[in-house]
């Protein structure tokens, strides 16, 4: 579904974030992308639905080449993916229920949306998303009066509105606690299997990757140096990915 | 029904109640356009105004500006600037001046809760005065010339910048104060050494801010002849003098986007 | 600190020059006879005719409302495109937003019966050019206000929008507009408080409302002058106080 050839970026104040990534993932996968912070993980991330955009090489996202895309057609292909924040990113005087409506703003004219008329049907929609990731009880409230969790799951419902093929997750729950973290990622494993939807997520906790993940990727300075199954993981590989052992702060524990 | 139709039907229906504001808000401006000193017509004469206006101050008449050659320098727009610049100057200090004592009046924390509600009542019915009004009233006293100007914007500025000052006196932190009060300090002790060193930045800023607003009230103060531009931008406008009216509003742009970064920039070094 | 008293003292000096200090032009006693004039009944009226005058001015006052609202309301719409393109956050090219900043500073640095004088000039006499005038002037101000607003706005959740494939003015309505209205409405009343002081004496210069009644007056009617200032004085004394009390409301 989603390949990279030869993809490099170089930002204008010449850091280059990535070096000739080829990678290829398939639809259903859920990809865990570890590795240091300033690695690349999140401009690899990001390149996807070009949020940044590369600057040589190419990436297709179901076969069509992602630079080229540029205006209706870029937001065409965005739409169809969504995105997880690690500061959740919804706006905080806004109730559950606005917020996950906002996921479906893509699918009107401008016109339409300017004056916020939903149909009935986005209505629902957003609802039963809200449902799904069990917080219908807190579709009315303010998002700011919500927990970590809820807010994540909130960000979860506004993308599933979108019905996505894909999810993109920058560290999603790098800003919740033990408890909550393992049940967002249940969602997000919920969200894989039930609805089939890629997911592609850079996690911090190096153990929380490898529990969740059908496949792993290791950036390292722009760079793969890893991909392949959790299991194949060893202290060595990790050490050759993070150039270190691992820090306390990078593994979840329990 | 599933559960969300149903949480869908108890949805409270905000939107009626933002569309009638919203209606209410239009016809009401709809029905500030009537009435019989309105004359809609003159709106499709403003084309051509515009491009008349345009024209003839692309022509800036360097003498008038400078106040050289037929021009006294009295005459000239540059003289006018610097007077108003000076009574916006000269009448902010006045004010400032005069404001701190009352600021300390209409505090609560300095005075108490009744006096400095007097305090707070004597500002206010000086800063709701308009200054025009005042000018008009103070050019008898005074004559028509820029001292009445400075009067003015004194006056209005105690106001102004008294309940300012009383506000900031307000909210500064009294723990300075007790201490100075535990080694036994008098009250001017307590002043100079607690209030004043906290106070004397937010006193500054909140002047150098009323100073840039002054200036553009003494630019227009010279309409009932307080001194400044104002006196020759009506007398432009009487014989309709684009001219002078087109260089003494560049003038005007010109001085108050000056004193605007200035005052801006000294602002910034005081945080 | 010490160079900022020398540099006051100088500038204080300097500009002492342009300002004439003769005394023998005061005529307090003149002044004093002034004010004993607008605040006593002329001639044969009456304190009740001084009083009941002030009513006969309320088409007046109301033209004054009408110019502060209208000029409000329309200006500080019209500010709403002109501030978002000045946002640096939203619009990221200086090219555009360097002269828009440029626009609006100069409808703020134009006092607003500077504005009025001309708006006179283009429409003539009366309510409209005071509307006019109270629009640009609202418009300059609301624009910069907004501007900062703007400009300090969490912008997290606009991207977030962008990334599902909202184009950037549906981003902005959805992910940005929420957070920046309840701030507008508060500075739409506050500026509303301002224009109603400033539109009782644009009347002057021949934009209608309550100031034009001074101008009428001033040359043989002190004592309605004094009303009209007596007037003048509550009703922005009221409007002051239902503006603080509606944006305290607010937050």
């Amino acid at each position: 579904m989603i390949k990279f050839v030869d993809v490099s970026k170089t930002y204008p104040n010449g850091v280059q974030a990535l070096k000739d990534i080829n990678l290829e993932i398939y639809d259903g996968e859920f990809v865990g992308i570890i590795g240091l912070s300033g690695a690349g993980k999140s401009t690899l991330l990001r390149s996807v639905n070009k949020m940044i955009p590369i600057t040589s090489g190419q990436l297709y996202v179901d076969n069509v080449e992602v630079s080229s895309l540029k205006g209706k057609k870029l937001r065409m292909m965005r739409r169809g993916i969504g995105m997880i924040f690690q500061s959740f990113n919804l706006v905080k005087r806004m109730s559950a229920f606005n917020n996950v409506l906002t996921g479906r703003v893509a699918y009107y004219s401008a016109a339409r949306s300017i004056f916020g008329f939903f149909p009935e049907y986005d209505k629902v929609l957003a609802l039963e998303a809200l449902d799904t990731m069990g917080i219908l009880d807190k579709a009315f409230t303010r998002a700011d009066q919500l927990s970590g969790g809820q807010q994540q799951r909130v960000a979860l419902a506004r993308a599933l509105t979108q019905k996505p093929r894909l999810i993109l997750a920058d560290e999603p729950v790098a800003s919740l606690d033990p408890i909550t973290t393992l049940q967002v990622m249940d969602d997000f494993a919920r969200i894989n299997k039930e609805f089939g939807i890629t997911v592609i997520a850079n996690m911090h906790h190096v153990d929380l990757a490898l529990k969740y993940s059908t496949r792993i990727i290791g950036i390292k300075e722009g760079q793969v140096v890893f991909d392949g199954l959790p299991k194949e993981i060893s202290d060595d590989i990790l050490i050759q990915i993070y150039g270190r052992s691992l820090r306390h702060d990078e593994v979840l524990g329990e | 029904m599933s559960r969300a139709g149903e949480m869908l039907k108890q949805k409270p229906r905000k939107w009626v109640a933002n569309l009638i504001f919203f209606a209410i808000i239009v016809a009401t401006v709809i029905f500030c356009f009537t009435g019989s000193s309105i004359n809609l017509y003159r709106l499709s004469t403003i084309g051509t105004s515009l491009r008349i206006m345009f024209t003839k101050m692309v022509n800036l008449n360097t003498d008038f500006l400078l106040g050289v050659g037929v021009y006294q320098f009295e005459e000239g727009v540059i003289y006018m600037a610097l007077e108003t610049l000076a009574i916006a100057f000269i009448g902010t200090f006045i004010g400032a001046i005069l404001a701190i004592p009352f600021g300390f009046l209409a505090s609560s924390t300095i005075s108490g809760k009744v006096v400095s509600k007097i305090g707070v009542t004597i500002l206010v019915i000086i800063r709701v005065f308009p200054e025009i009004v005042l000018a008009l009233v103070l050019v008898k006293g005074f004559g028509m010339n820029a001292l009445t100007g400075v009067l003015t914007i004194g006056l209005h500025s105690i106001g102004m910048l008294g309940k300012l000052f009383s506000e900031a006196i307000d909210n500064m932190d009294k723990s300075p104060i007790e201490a100075l009060d535990a080694v036994g300090a008098n009250r001017w002790q307590k002043i100079r050494f607690g209030i004043l060193p906290q106070v004397a930045a937010d006193i500054s800023s909140i002047t150098l801010y009323r100073f840039d607003i002054n200036v553009r009230s003494a630019t227009i103060l010279g309409i009932v002849g307080a001194g400044g531009l104002g006196a020759s931008l009506i007398i432009a406008s009487y014989n309709w003098d684009w001219d002078t009216l087109g260089t003494i509003l560049v003038a005007i742009i010109v001085m108050v986007m000056l004193v605007d970064a200035v005052s801006s920039y000294l602002r910034g070094k005081l945080v | 600190m010490w160079y900022v008293v020398i540099a006051v003292i100088v500038l204080l000096v300097i500009f002492a020059q342009f300002i004439p200090f003769d005394p023998n032009y005061f005529m307090f006693d003149q002044l004093g006879v002034i004010l004993k004039k607008m605040f006593t009944p002329k001639g044969n009226r009456t304190w009740g005719d001084y009083f009941a005058y002030m009513w006969t001015l309320r088409g007046a006052l109301l033209d004054t409302m009408k110019m502060s609202f209208a000029g409000t309301v329309i200006g500080s719409v019209l500010a709403v495109p002109l501030a978002v393109l000045s946002a640096k956050n939203i619009v990221k090219l200086p090219v555009i937003y360097i002269p828009m900043r440029f626009i609006m500073n100069i409808f703020r640095t134009i006092p607003a019966m500077v504005l009025a004088i001309i708006a006179v000039l283009f429409v003539g006499t009366g309510v409209l050019s005071g509307i006019i005038a109270i629009t640009l002037f609202s418009f300059g101000i609301m624009a910069k206000m907004l501007y900062e607003v703007i400009e300090t706005i969490d912008m997290n959740p606009y991207e977030a929008l962008e990334s599902t494939g909202a184009t950037r003015m549906e981003s902005f309505r959805y992910a940005a507009l929420p957070q920046i209205l309840p701030v507008y409405v508060s500075y739409l009343i506050y500026i509303f408080e301002i224009n109603v002081r400033t539109s009782a004496v644009l009347g002057f210069v021949g934009a209608g409302g309550i100031g034009a009644v001074i101008s009428d007056n001033i040359l043989y009617n002190y004592d309605r002058v004094g009303a009209t200032i007596i007037l003048i004085f509550f009703v922005i004394l009221f409007v002051q106080f239902l503006s603080n009390y509606v944006r305290g409301k607010l937050q």
